[in-house]
């Protein structure tokens, strides 16, 4: 922890970024106490207003809602589907990958060809054809989608993170031992492969929040009234020249909240892999 | 060598089988009856027996899916559910040409820039201009193909006025009468691989500037821009190749985004467009052909990058 400590002064942009990504979780958790607006109301008085006019920090859209209020709800969502997918990915990612990769053979064989061929298929390209198939976004069903699609990508990390260490002394000791497979990959190789994944972890994190994004903005993620930055651009896109604001605050929100994330994940990269 | 392409070529041949049953299982397991939903609700029941008869949708699935595939390979893509009595074929390639068009595009565009960025970012490492690429990479990189095109976009067409905001090709007209509509769909996607590529370019060439070879070069006292171009890149150039081959896949999928923001007329906005009107014939289209052009570029950037790696080509293709 002091070696990332020491890291992380020496690397100013990731502490930029660490100090980002906790403004955007401060404002998910506080920020809808503190708005003068909700999220959902349409000021008819007031469409398309510029930013600062009557009251509207970051201005209206085209049916009258808070921006601001719309970027500061859309970041809950954006920030749980995120973190969730990047959890389930990685969870069932090293429970594949390192089942693969420990057992190896045959069993191994299969996989990798199989990690393959799901892979041929561009995430975003799967979870658009399966949710639009569905005709269902919910946040469940957005997390479950995104993460088996990002899963052949986490489960190829981890099984190269667990090949890295898995011939070492200490699990032909556990082996003699006679501990459980389970019991030596998860207890006894995971903590030494840990480096790795954590890496892949905050880098999914940001991927995911494109995803998101991504899928939102084609219509097919987070539907109304959940606001979704994605979402928020399209909707806006027809105004762009009378009310540029609505397009570029949404837009603005996503690349800070992926650029921070991502500084973060080089720089855990850097620290945790490259070092050692 | 000729073993190991005939290798590689068979490989691909299976992987292109294999994605196609994925494919069809995929859009057989999407819900609902695709008789019904081209009728309406309002269908009788006769009706749409009539039409599952004719559409053939009684057949068990092995021997829909062998129909579907040998369509395929005799170019028949099928009719499209949502569209009546339109080949898909008829319109699924003009839209392939547009987007390979668009792809061209940035490709000319972020190949050289990010090769020429990255280089100037691997020998300068630690540097004022190597930290200021490297961030313009991680941060282009980590936008969405709509926010850069979005940015763009306010910049280009809202602000300047200088380009226009829809890539839409007016009537009666040609992709090559209105080649201005390719430059900001072309710049968005140069955003996104300029960050890839270029970070990439920049590793393998600070590891290539490391190697004993080039330190014997600059040791022997030949100038530095020497051992550069005619030492060192050659062999940094590799890494990127690989990466750019291996991202050709990815770019197609990228367009879905890029497609639908400028509203260009190519083979992302017809997936998206297909996608929902949930017509199954034209979504298997556009996915296959979205994956096929994953496992040939991958398998091609593997080929090409024996050929270009010596070790590999004289040693008889034992590499991995």
């Amino acid at each position: 922890m002091n070696k990332l400590g020491y890291a992380l002064r020496r690397n100013p942009a990731a502490a930029v970024g660490l100090v980002a990504l906790a403004a955007w979780v401060v404002l998910a958790l506080v920020g809808p106490s503190v708005l003068r607006f909700s999220h959902t109301a349409m000021d008819m008085e007031s469409q398309l207003s510029a930013p600062g006019l009557n009251g509207h920090a970051l201005g209206t859209d085209a049916l009258g809602r808070d921006i601001l209020s719309r970027i500061v709800y859309g970041s809950r969502s954006i920030l749980s589907v995120a973190l969730l997918t990047s959890l389930f990915s990685s969870v069932a990612g090293v429970a594949l990958g390192f089942s693969a990769g420990y057992f190896g053979g045959k069993i191994d064989a299969a996989f990798m060809r199989f990690l393959d061929i799901l892979m041929a298929i561009p995430p975003l390209v799967l979870s658009m054809v399966v949710l639009g198939a569905l005709g269902d976004s919910s946040v469940g069903a957005l997390t479950l989608i995104v993460s088996i699609a990002y899963t052949p990508a986490t489960a190829r990390v981890a099984r190269s993170a667990l090949l890295s260490c898995k011939s070492l002394e200490y699990v032909d000791a556990a082996r003699l031992r006679g501990e459980s497979h389970a019991y030596i990959m998860f207890v006894e190789i995971l903590p030494n492969a840990i480096g790795p994944i954590l890496v892949e972890v905050t880098a999914r994190f940001a991927y995911s929040i494109m995803m998101i994004a991504s899928l939102g903005f084609l219509g097919v993620g987070l539907q109304p009234p959940t606001p979704d930055w994605g979402m928020m651009v399209i909707e806006n896109k027809t105004v762009i020249r009378e009310a540029p604001w609505a397009v570029l605050y949404p837009s603005l929100a996503i690349a800070s909240l992926v650029i921070a994330v991502s500084l973060i994940s080089d720089f855990l990269a850097k620290a945790l892999i490259h070092d050692e | 060598m000729a073993s190991l392409v005939l290798k590689k070529l068979g490989g691909m041949a299976l992987t292109l089988v294999a994605m196609s049953l994925v494919i069809f299982m995929l859009v057989e397991l999407i819900p609902g009856d695709a008789a019904q939903r081209i009728l309406g609700q309002s269908a009788t029941p006769e009706a749409v027996a009539s039409l599952r008869e004719a559409m053939g949708l009684d057949d068990p699935a092995l021997a829909r899916y062998a129909r579907w595939a040998g369509g395929v390979l005799r170019g028949d893509l099928g009719e499209s559910a949502y569209m009546r009595g339109v080949r898909i074929a008829d319109i699924f390639w003009r839209r392939v040409g547009a987007s390979i068009t668009l792809a061209a595009a940035s490709f000319l565009i972020f190949v050289p820039l990010s090769i020429v960025f990255g280089v100037l970012a691997g020998i300068r490492a630690g540097k004022l201009s190597d930290s200021i690429i490297s961030f313009f990479g991680l941060a282009t990189m980590a936008l969405p193909e709509f926010v850069s095109g979005i940015l763009l976009m306010a910049l280009f067409s809202v602000r300047l006025k200088l380009l226009p905001i829809a890539s839409m090709i007016p009537m009666g007209e040609s992709l090559w009468q209105n080649l201005e509509i390719l430059v900001l769909p072309a710049l968005s996607v140069t955003f996104v691989m300029f960050g890839y590529v270029s970070r990439m370019q920049r590793s393998a060439m600070i590891g290539v500037m490391k190697s004993d070879y080039v330190r014997a070069a600059v040791l022997k006292g030949l100038p530095r821009r020497r051992v550069i171009f005619r030492h060192a890149l050659k062999n940094a150039l590799l890494p990127t190749v690989t990466v750019i081959g291996m991202n050709m896949g990815w770019l197609f999928g990228g367009l879905i985004v890029v497609e639908t923001l400028f509203g260009y007329p190519g083979l992302g906005s017809l997936t998206l467009s297909a996608v929902k009107t949930l017509d199954l014939p034209l979504i298997e289209a556009c996915v296959l052909f979205i994956t096929a052009v994953y496992v040939i570029s991958t398998t091609a950037t593997d080929l090409l990058y024996g050929f270009l790696n010596p070790r590999i080509r004289f040693s008889g293709g034992a590499y991995e």
